[in-house]
């Protein structure tokens, strides 16, 4: 599959503190890729890199073999979407408003989204199964719907490349897997090279393709995720002792060993106690 | 301007048809408000005569006068002054991302007073120059606004309004400086009075000044309309859609920082209306910026030119326009505060 976005030797600093030491990357359309990493090993520094919101000290980014200097922010904005973490809220815009803003790449400067910048902002509500949220007001719907109307807006922006910066956050149990999923059908659907900063180890486990594992800034493994994700790699990316349990042929689950050891203990000593009042 | 989207907000009230007829009408009646009597008749009268271009009977004249080159001015200035200062307190509600802004944040106003002060304490009496240093002294405290926030760090939008708290506080003191060494029989109450604000000196001149500057300022945000709604929502997501935020908030605060200099120069500091009226109008029409800010920049005209007709026919001596708009916005404000509990943003 084609290499939507690459980017070579990234190098990233907050004032004096280096955020991104060197980071080389490929990423392929119709592929989930899964940015794993400890919190502060730099996930959402690097999206924010590779979409060009933050200018790099050095390294170059690549998006379908053309430069990102070379283009301009709208330009960009018409190939890679980004949905962000956290969402204040502010005015109170209805869903509908929220997504036709993903229009704003193909508009002129002065130009105001016209009726087919609204159905095409439907049609990505409809993708989703989600039109009934349109004339919602955006700060009262739950998390969520909140975040599947963003979805909603990036789609509308572009399906060629999606950043998502931990899209689960907030959300249940249900929705985080009803999420991935629908995210997981885009990505094949319409060919879209999906980049989202996860968590979850095991989320990516299940929905993803290929992860990387970053620490402390730098590339520490990257490639097929039955490949990658092993527990020497768990161990060391998250700096715990981890348990690999096998769900099925060749996937596996972590879970840190000593919360597993732990509850063991526990229900032990639960066991005595009610033998030995 | 007035695309139809698919399938909400279908069967809206018109307000702008509205609020368009009312301002109209309201113009007539400030026409005919204040202490000198003019009647419909003698309207009629002076317009047949200047139409016809017939000599008009002499006993009119001075309400001819007084029409003309008072209250004329007087009340396109109002309009003219609430649409502007209603606007940019709708623009600075979206930059900042916070209801609770008006384009004092940055100190124009307090920048204004200053040169104001500083106009009445110099010798001379002239208007001009209390007017020429106020819009200097008001554009000189948002320059150092953007300067501070630029040395900090320009990009949260927080730290441009710490720095402009910083400007404010020390133009105020720089106030209370002047306030203290003039003169307590003259020049004192006359930056009392110029802080209170008023439309009582507006001239034509004053209206061709500041009408243009207004006018185009309202136009170039309107252009900018759906990208407001777009900044309000965030830097970073701002960014991602393919714009540059930092720019569009430099160029609408230096843009909206010359409208409200050039209005707080000519009629003093009008308080409240620029916080209150796109509250009004979010309340009726939705936050769009679309639909928004046409009504935010007519009922801010509605609303001044109410305050200000009020303040020429409440009592015999004209109240400041400034107290007027204070007393009621501030009931005003706590009842929107009221209504739109519950919405997501307060």
């Amino acid at each position: 599959m084609a290499v939507a976005l690459e980017c070579r030797n990234l190098f990233f600093s907050h004032g004096k503190t280096p955020i991104l030491k060197g980071i080389s990357l490929s990423m392929k359309s119709g592929t989930f890729t899964a940015i794993l990493g400890r919190n502060g090993s730099g996930k959402t520094t690097l999206l924010h890199c590779l979409n060009g919101i933050r200018k790099t000290a050095s390294g170059t980014v690549h998006i379908k073999g053309i430069n990102l200097r070379t283009l301009s922010r709208k330009q960009v904005a018409r190939h890679i979407s980004l949905v962000v973490q956290e969402n204040p809220e502010v005015f109170p815009f209805t869903v509908l408003d929220v997504v036709v803003m993903g229009r704003a790449p193909f508009l002129g400067a002065t130009q105001v989204p016209g009726p087919e910048d609204y159905e095409l902002a439907m049609k990505a509500l409809k993708t989703l199964d989600v039109a009934h949220l349109a004339p919602a007001n955006f700060n009262r719907i739950s998390g969520g719907e909140r975040q599947m109307a963003l979805l909603a807006c990036a789609l509308v922006q572009t399906s060629d490349i999606m950043l998502l910066d931990e899209p689960t956050n907030h959300l249940d149990f249900k929705n985080q897997y009803l999420l991935l999923n629908r995210i997981r059908q885009l990505c094949l659907q319409k060919n879209t090279a999906v980049v989202a900063a996860m968590h979850d180890p095991n989320m990516a486990m299940l929905f993803a393709d290929e992860v990387i594992l970053l620490k402390s800034g730098m590339v520490f493994g990257a490639g097929p995720v039955k490949a990658v994700m092993n527990k020497t790699n768990m161990d060391l990316l998250y700096e715990t002792e981890t348990t690999a349990l096998p769900f099925d042929q060749n996937g596996q689950f972590f879970i840190p060993t000593d919360v597993l050891y732990g509850r063991k203990q526990k229900t032990l000593d639960t066991q005595t106690y009610i033998e030995h009042p | 301007m007035n695309q139809a989207t698919p399938f909400h907000r279908k069967y809206t009230f018109p307000y702008r048809l509205v609020f368009m007829g009312l301002l109209v009408i309201l113009f007539f009646i400030s026409m005919l408000a204040g202490r000198y009597e003019v009647t419909v008749s003698d309207i009629w009268k002076i317009l047949y005569a200047m139409g016809t271009d017939t000599t008009l009977s002499p006993d009119l004249a001075s309400q001819k006068m007084v029409l003309l080159w008072i209250r004329l001015p007087r009340c396109l200035m109002a309009i003219l002054v609430g649409m502007g200062l209603s606007v940019s307190g709708a623009v600075y509600q979206a930059l900042f991302r916070n209801p609770l802004v008006s384009p004092d944040i940055l100190g124009v106003s307090a920048g204004c007073t200053l040169g104001a002060a500083l106009g009445i304490i110099l010798p001379g009496e002239s208007v001009s120059l209390v007017q020429l240093l106020s819009f200097v002294c008001g554009l000189l405290a948002v320059s150092m606004t953007l300067g501070i926030a630029r040395l900090i760090a320009i990009r949260p939008v927080i730290v441009m309004i710490l720095a402009g708290m910083v400007v404010l506080s020390f133009f105020n003191a720089l106030l209370m400086i002047l306030k203290y060494f003039s003169d307590p029989y003259d020049e004192l109450p006359g930056i009392v009075f110029w802080i209170m604000g008023s439309l009582t000196r507006v001239t034509w001149i004053n209206l061709a000044t500041a009408g243009p500057v207004v006018l185009l300022g309202i136009f170039v945000i309107m252009m900018f309309r759906f990208r407001l709604n777009i900044l309000s929502m965030g830097d970073t997501r701002a960014s991602s859609l393919g714009m540059n935020p930092l720019l569009f908030r430099i160029i609408l605060i230096i843009l909206t920082a010359v409208m409200v200099s050039v209005m707080v120069a000519t009629c003093g500091q009008i308080s409240w209306i620029a916080l209150i009226i796109p509250h009004m109008a979010r309340t009726l029409v939705g936050p769009r910026h679309e639909e928004m800010l046409p009504v935010t920049a007519l009922l801010g005209a509605l609303f001044m030119l109410a305050a200000d007709g009020a303040a020429r026919s409440i009592t015999t001596a004209e109240l400041p326009v400034g107290i007027i708009t204070a007393l009621t916005g501030a009931p005003v404000f706590g009842f929107l505060l009221y209504k739109n509990r519950g919405s997501g943003w307060l």
